[in-house]
């Protein structure tokens, strides 16, 4: 079954008249992990935003789960697309808990519910005794973590990750690294990765795409490479 | 753009945050576009009779006002700012916030304080006449007049320009500065080659706010028998009851405001002021001896004429005065005051949040209508009152057949008798205010918190509540405090659109300087003052949060 499904999508920021992203295809079957290789300014982290609902394509069409959140007439706000993102700089609530941020995603889950994928989920990233810290409290591997948690906890479709390691020290990365694979494997998500980082993408991904720009012009090019791990 | 794409684009950013925003820029942009219509409207006698004989002598009043409290203020402002921001002396930490303090007096109080003190039996003279047997010729000392006009505005407005010329020399100046002086040049070029022309928008900006308290300004001027647009504006109101030539005298003063935008804009543009990035604090020179003792002194005189003078007379005044004025009315005034200022300030907060939330998306319109809410603060409150009255006068007369049904009589003034025109009066006027400080809350805190809780499954109004009014709550406290006092302190705003008989500190001390019963102008003066200092000290805390 095809997770993510991307059609002739375009799209170029209000002043400029150059597409960041042109004529962009892709499609991801259920519990892929693929990795966004590309410079600054090649569109990639512009790519999630379009997948998350964040912008609006100029052309082009985004089927999550085989249903269109995006097409020609078509609009899904962000809210009802069941996507999960973690942010760079994780963005995690700063007048929250590690509890509260967590519980504020399940919102259609029942309050027993909550309970318990409030347990699975700190279970999954080994922070149960962080449970009542507050954001500032934690270190940027710990941040990191509960940020990966609260996006998985309403279980979206797709996980999307924007350059995850830019705010971790070089020693700390390659330990979590690992983890992160084997926490979304364990989870079965789908999961899009951006990063300027090959190794990143070497250690989690099952295949990866190039963006870059060619020649002068902002037209994005693809490369695919599979990396069956 | 295909209309379907406008569809969806209408989908994604349409919602109900966006119908509260148009409908609140519709009832803020209404009654100034009132007043511009006016100008299309057939005169009436009276307006040929102003026009021929006081018209002109209003205007150069005006003029006269405008541009020697522009130079001047611009002098002090920048000459203080440069002083504390790049030179070490005594008390300069303190002179650093004290020297904002004027702004806590408004204007028309310092008029009617400086004038007594400095009349024949005010403390000056007396104390001259009595002490030491001095006499002085009066007129050197007359007060009332364009001169003491511009000495109150002088004084009283000039931490405008100190403030933001100040805020710019000490973040965005250092790296150039620093350079000029390893380059040769002696403090004196420094200051005129590279202070000036580097401050100027900073400058122009603040200058710009004198500008328009000035035009705004009615109290000071009346009070000295000093005739300008805005003075004529209340003439033609309160004594020929002619609200159409009013209106037309308001639309030229609009027309003035726009020329001083555009005078602004054109001296700011065509430079790039902003060349380095890195901005490092300023680091003061330390001075020593005489130039210490001069840096000291100046600083001690402006602050004395400023705040400390004026508030001893009128704390001296008040003691005289207290066991008549301190009773249950004045008790009264004082929660006439604070309600409706609160009742306003919170509507203003309401919808300055709600405008600045949809402001934020990335629309060439959000940033058209954050213009139009934000107008008022620029347009002096009689051009407002004015346009909110003729709006009023129209609703009531539209609404007649309505209260004649609901038994209310034929053709009564309800909604414009009513202190509802005195809200909206205040909302578009202080709207600005409000909105600016929310504005800064959202930018500090970004997009990044929302797109996150709407990725979480929330949607927008439970993303606010949830998310960003927890995290704007310190801006909307300063938004709040800050709006509360300028509307505490207004005075043409409330003299034209009070209801009858309704009275607020600021009538009241009006009042009573124009009955020349200035002793007892003291409490309320005072009592405006302390609430006016509320806003120094939150503008003084969140500078000291910025630099943390």
């Amino acid at each position: 079954m095809k997770i993510l499904e991307i059609k002739g999508l375009t799209f170029s920021f209000t002043k400029s008249k150059e597409p960041v992203i042109n004529d962009f295809s892709f499609s991801m079957n259920k519990g892929e992990i693929v990795g966004i290789l590309g410079q600054s300014g090649s569109g990639k982290s512009t790519l999630l935003r379009l997948i998350a609902g964040l912008e609006i394509p100029n052309k082009g069409a985004i089927h999550i789960a085989e249903a269109p959140v995006v097409t020609e007439k078509l609009f899904v706000q962000p809210e009802d697309r069941s996507v999960g993102m973690v942010f760079q700089d994780y963005v995690l609530f700063p007048h929250m808990t590690v509890k509260d941020n967590l519980l504020f995603g399940l919102v259609r889950t029942s309050r027993n519910e909550r309970k318990s994928r409030l347990k699975e989920m700190l279970e999954l990233v080994q922070m149960e005794e962080f449970e009542l810290r507050y954001p500032h409290e934690l270190s940027g591997g710990q941040q990191q973590r509960i940020a990966l948690a609260r996006a998985l906890a309403p279980q979206p479709k797709v996980l999307l990750m924007d350059e995850p390691f830019s705010n971790l020290d070089s020693d700390l990365k390659d330990s979590i690294r690992l983890e992160l694979r084997s926490i979304l494997k364990k989870t079965g998500i789908t999961c899009i990765l951006v990063t300027h980082d090959r190794n990143d993408v070497e250690a989690i991904c099952d295949r990866s795409i190039s963006m870059s720009r060619i020649g002068d012009g902002n037209v994005s090019s693809i490369e695919k490479r599979i990396r069956i791990k | 753009m295909k209309l379907e794409s406008v569809k969806r684009y209408a989908k994604k950013e349409l919602n109900g945050w966006w119908i509260i925003s148009l409908i609140g820029a519709a009832v803020i942009l209404l009654p100034i576009l009132y007043v511009f219509l006016e100008i299309f409207q057939e005169p009436n006698e009276n307006w040929y009779q102003i026009r021929e004989y006081l018209l002109g002598n209003y205007v150069i009043n005006t003029i006269i006002l405008v541009f020697f409290t522009g130079i001047l203020t611009i002098f002090l402002g920048v000459t203080l700012a440069w002083l504390t921001s790049a030179y070490d002396f005594p008390f300069r930490k303190f002179f650093r916030w004290g020297l904002i303090l004027p702004l806590a007096i408004p204007p028309y109080i310092a008029a009617y304080t400086y004038r007594t003190m400095l009349s024949y039996t005010g403390i000056v003279q007396s104390t001259l006449r009595n002490q030491w047997d001095v006499q002085i010729n009066p007129e050197l000392l007359s007060f009332s007049s364009l001169r003491g006009a511009i000495f109150v505005f002088t004084i009283f407005l000039f931490p405008y320009v100190y403030i933001i010329a100040r805020a710019f020399l000490e973040s965005q100046s250092s790296s150039y500065i620093e350079n000029a002086r390893l380059l040769g040049r002696k403090p004196t070029a420094v200051f005129f080659k590279i202070v000036l022309p580097l401050a100027r928008p900073a400058i122009i900006g603040g200058a710009g706010l004198v500008i328009f308290e000035v035009l705004s300004d009615y109290g000071v001027t009346s009070y000295f028998g000093i005739h300008t647009i805005t003075t004529a504006i209340f003439q033609t109101w309160f004594g020929m009851y002619d609200v159409d030539t009013a209106m037309r005298l308001a639309a030229w003063l609009m027309f003035i405001i726009i020329g001083v935008f555009i005078l602004e804009r054109l001296l700011r543009q065509r430079k790039r002021y902003h060349l380095s990035n890195k901005s490092k604090p300023l680091v003061p020179i330390k001075l020593k001896g005489v130039p210490a003792a001069a840096a000291f002194m100046f600083c001690t005189i402006v602050l004395s004429l400023g705040f400390i003078i004026p508030l001893f007379q009128l704390i001296a005044w008040a003691g005289l005065t207290f066991d008549k004025v301190w009773d249950i009315s004045f008790f009264t005034l004082l929660t006439q005051t604070v309600s409706i200022a609160a009742i306003s300030t919170a509507i203003i907060i309401i919808v300055a949040t709600i405008i600045a939330n949809v402001c934020r998306s990335k629309w060439a319109f959000p940033y058209i209508l954050s213009k139009v809410i934000t107008s008022g603060y620029s347009i002096p409150g009689a051009i407002i009152a004015i346009g909110v009255l003729a709006v009023f006068i129209q609703l009531d007369e539209t609404l007649a057949p309505l209260y004649s049904y609901m038994g209310l009589g034929d053709a009564p003034l309800l909604l414009s008798m009513s202190i509802v025109m005195l809200i909206v009066g205040y909302v578009i006027r202080f709207m600005a205010t409000g909105y600016n400080a929310v504005e800064v809350g959202f930018e500090k805190i970004g997009t990044k918190y929302t797109e996150a809780s709407r990725l979480l499954g929330h949607g927008i109004t439970k993303t606010f509540f949830r998310v960003e009014l927890p995290l704007i709550k310190g801006a909307l406290f300063s938004g709040f405090i800050l709006t509360f006092v300028e509307i505490c302190k207004e005075l043409p705003l409330v003299l034209l659109l009070r209801p009858f008989n309704f009275e607020t500190l600021a009538t009241k001390t009006f009042q009573y300087a124009k009955d020349e019963m200035i002793h007892e102008a003291a409490i309320p003066s005072l009592m405006i003052i302390a609430i006016s200092t509320m806003s120094v000290v939150v503008f003084h805390l969140i500078d000291k949060r910025v630099k943390k």
